[in-house]
């Protein structure tokens, strides 16, 4: 006997009027001049987006766009942690040799990155394969229930998306996940290896071969220069480790001091996440209404925005969060405006890696910015002319 | 030649109070699993019993009253590159012949009533120590004063306010005393200003890195060859910790300031969660009581700036570190260790920041040393000034 419900995305009333009375209440900071993006987001964007989020945005739109997903809840248990409510979209293919993929959001993303790739890997044709998707809200993000004890960490994102799968019918399928999907779905290659028959991200997150760990890749990363494409990627990331990182640095160890802010003033929200909707993406052009509709599934979470950024804390306190290379076979889409765009090579430390594809364009949020690049890569992964044995 | 000087009075207009009111009635509390303690920051019965308070309670009328019995000014400082801008200070004179003028330069998240407990220590005739007029400004963008309107307001920006304030003041010749942010700008004062004008300067946060060759070649042989005293490795074992663990804000106030400003300026809880952490975890067993906190708070909540300004003061310092730390200077230097503050400097290194005259560590008292042990801190000064190559200077 399953939990499942189905799930229809209904916002009280109540909570629209609190975030307009507090719209209303809004105290903006000031700023300096000619600052542009320097010193973070700039107030002109912030007044803006207030000023529509306060009257013009239309939230019961973004809803009912939402609840063209067909999704559900059920419980999950968690070794540990007990029962916790899943949120989910699921949609299955018509085809009848559909593969089972997972798909598992970050920060500051959600489930409903998938809404873009959704309907190109359901539907059905004889040319490509074709994938029954299930989109996840971690816990603590979008609807699903948060943790109630500290220690939650990516093995426990891991152990909820893999038992969410087996409760679907789903005995063997594939992961999809960029930012904490990334190791998420890596612990589910690790730990589940009968059931995890592959896994794809965007988000190859790594360090240089070690000449302990990867001793024949160590040797071959003495040798082998970087490419341009590998020393711009290596500029990004300098960048980001010197300029990018203040919010993962606040996020790992004072989340709870933090999430006051996140959790009282939609503001505070907004110009969090549109800080890196717009640094970390590849001139993607976000309209109004689309930033938004996005923060607000931050504001009206279940659990709360705070909640969201306690995955950074507790994978700062847990040292065992990235598990070792394991063979089961991995798809690396690489984006050049990725936070941190690692060079090819040391990606192999990661896992077997069985396809990989370099895009010209695109950023962190793939999904969303690229849907058809990332759609396309996955096509090719599991074509039956590539032959990968999954099933 | 007239100045600008006018007397100032705290006086928070009523709408702004009511304003608050309204938006602590609204408050949204995040949740809060089991065994969140202060590890992962403010635990949340700490925030809504201060809310609570804040909301209903907490008379910030009489906080203002108490705050207005120090005599505070404002007026117009040059400031190379950035106009004039509106400095607030607090300024009372000892009635003593031969007082010493002395600076007080506060840091974040603290302000201008820090002075308050050592101030009229001080200033005070009685006794046969020495003697101070005392000056403590709202830093620009801080308190209330005017923050700078353009990028690129640096320590050395921050130095000639102070340096100039004095001197309008008609003090040409005068001491500085700083903690956190007041460190850095007392040291560049006395850098830049001594010992023509600054004729010592004390800190009770001594932080520097090991010295280097480049700067200074002898200090850093005697570093190679001197073991580090177990209370040195000690202490050099709580800095990393704090690299590790308690810098989070610095990291976000030094890259996006812009950003988390919005935090800061809109949500008072919030403003309240990111302050009170500091005065907890800082301090050496100091008992906060929740209308202290709050007054404290309240300060930065209705600044003139606005919150949001205040964190500036990272960003400008990460972009322009080298500069921000000036080469020895000869001025004289006393140098007060408190075992609770943030950083452990081991006395070595301190060499090198100045010409230590005096050094003191002492076994109670943390960041906040002022606020917390103000009759340490001020013992400190004393002693400090009372030095025959301090004293001269004045008529003491």
């Amino acid at each position: 006997m399953s939990s499942e419900q189905s799930f229809t995305l209904a916002i009280p009333d109540a909570d629209l009027d609190i975030l307009r009375k507090k719209l209303e209440l809004v105290r903006l900071p000031d700023e300096l001049e000619d600052a542009n993006w320097d010193y973070g987001v700039p107030l002109a964007d912030v007044q803006r987006l207030v000023a529509r989020w306060r009257s013009g945005f239309d939230w019961r739109a973004t809803e009912a766009k939402i609840n063209q997903l067909p999704q559900f809840t059920r419980d999950i248990e968690v070794d540990g942690f007990g029962k916790l409510n899943i949120h989910y979209v699921h949609q299955k293919s018509s085809a009848p040799d559909a593969i089972p993929l997972i798909f598992i959001h970050g920060w500051p993303g959600h489930f409903w990155e998938v809404s873009k790739i959704l309907p190109l890997l359901t539907s059905s044709s004889e040319k490509s394969p074709s994938f029954h998707v299930v989109a996840l809200s971690l816990p603590g993000f979008g609807f699903s229930e948060a943790p109630k004890k500290k220690g939650f960490s990516v093995a426990q994102f891991a152990e909820v998306s893999h038992k969410l799968m087996l409760a679907l019918g789903y005995n063997e399928y594939v992961a999809q996940g960029g930012d904490w999907g990334h190791l998420a779905a890596r612990n589910m290659a690790y730990k589940y290896p009968e059931h995890v028959k592959a896994w794809h991200t965007n988000f190859p997150f790594c360090q240089p071969p070690s000449p302990l760990k990867n001793p024949f890749l160590f040797l071959r990363f003495m040798v082998t220069p970087f490419s341009k494409r590998d020393w711009a990627g290596i500029h990004r990331m300098m960048d980001w480790v010197k300029n990018g990182q203040g919010y993962s640095g606040i996020q790992q160890t004072r989340p709870q001091t933090h999430g006051y802010s996140l959790a009282d003033s939609p503001v505070s929200l907004l110009a969090w996440i549109y800080d890196k909707l717009v640094a970390w993406t590849d001139d993607y052009k976000w309209d109004d209404d689309e930033v938004l509709s996005w923060v607000s599934i931050y504001w009206f979470s279940r659990a709360g925005p705070a909640a969201s950024s306690r995955i950074y804390a507790e994978f700062h306190k847990e040292p065992s969060g990235v598990p070792p290379y394991t063979s089961v076979p991995l798809g690396i889409s690489y984006f050049p405006k990725e936070i941190i765009p690692v060079p090819k090579l040391w990606t192999r430390t990661i896992g077997n890696v069985v396809f990989d594809f370099q895009h010209e364009a695109g950023g962190h949020f793939a999904a969303y910015e690229r849907p058809e690049d990332l759609v396309d890569d996955l096509r090719s992964m599991f074509s039956k002319e590539r032959g990968l044995k999954l099933f | 030649m007239p100045h600008s000087e006018k007397p100032f009075k705290l006086s928070v207009p009523d709408a702004d109070i009511d304003y608050l009111r309204k938006k602590l009635e609204f408050t949204r509390f995040p949740d809060h699993p089991d065994g969140m303690d202060w590890q992962y920051g403010v635990p949340i019965e700490n925030v809504r019993r201060l809310v609570a308070r804040w909301k209903d309670g907490f008379d910030w009328r009489a906080a203002e009253a108490r705050i207005n019995q120090f005599p505070q000014f404002t007026r117009d400082i040059e400031v190379e590159g950035f106009g004039t801008l509106n400095i607030h200070y607090v300024h009372k004179k000892s009635e003593a012949k031969g007082a010493i003028p002395l600076l007080f330069v506060h840091g974040w998240p603290g302000h201008f009533m820090e002075v308050s407990k050592i101030l009229p220590l001080l200033t005070s005739n009685a006794g046969h120590h020495a003697k101070f007029h005392v000056v403590a400004l709202s830093l620009p963008g801080f308190g209330f004063s005017e923050a700078p309107k353009k990028k690129g307001f640096k320590i050395r920006q921050f130095a000639e306010v102070g340096h100039k304030l004095m001197l309008a003041l008609g003090y040409n010749k005068y001491v500085v005393q700083g903690g956190d942010w007041g460190f850095t700008i007392s040291r560049n004062i006395a850098y830049y200003y001594g010992p023509e004008y600054v004729k010592a300067w004390h800190t009770n946060m001594p932080y520097t890195g090991p010295p280097t060759f480049a700067a200074d070649p002898l200090l850093y042989l005697q570093y190679l060859v001197t073991p580090l005293s177990p209370q040195d490795v000690q202490g050099l074992k709580r800095n990393e910790h704090w690299y590790a663990e308690g810098r989070g804000f610095t990291w976000i106030q030094q890259t996006r300031p812009q950003t988390i400003g919005s935090l800061l300026a809109d949500s008072p809880t919030g403003l309240l969660a990111w302050i009170y952490e500091k005065l907890i975890v800082w301090v050496d067993h100091y008992h906060w009581t929740d209308d202290e906190v709050l007054e404290w708070v309240s300060i930065y909540w209705y600044s003139r700036a606005g919150p949001a300004a205040s964190v500036r003061i990272y960003y400008e310092y990460y972009h322009d570190f080298e500069a921000s730390q000036p080469p020895w200077s000869p001025v004289p230097f006393g140098a007060s260790h408190f075992p609770k503050d943030v950083f452990y400097s081991p006395s070595l290194w301190v060499r090198a920041l100045g010409n230590v005259v005096y050094e003191v560590r002492h076994d109670v008292g943390g960041h906040f040393a002022a606020h917390e042990q103000p009759e340490i801190l001020v013992d400190d000064i004393r002693a400090l000034c009372e030095l025959e190559v301090v004293s001269k200077e004045f008529d003491y």
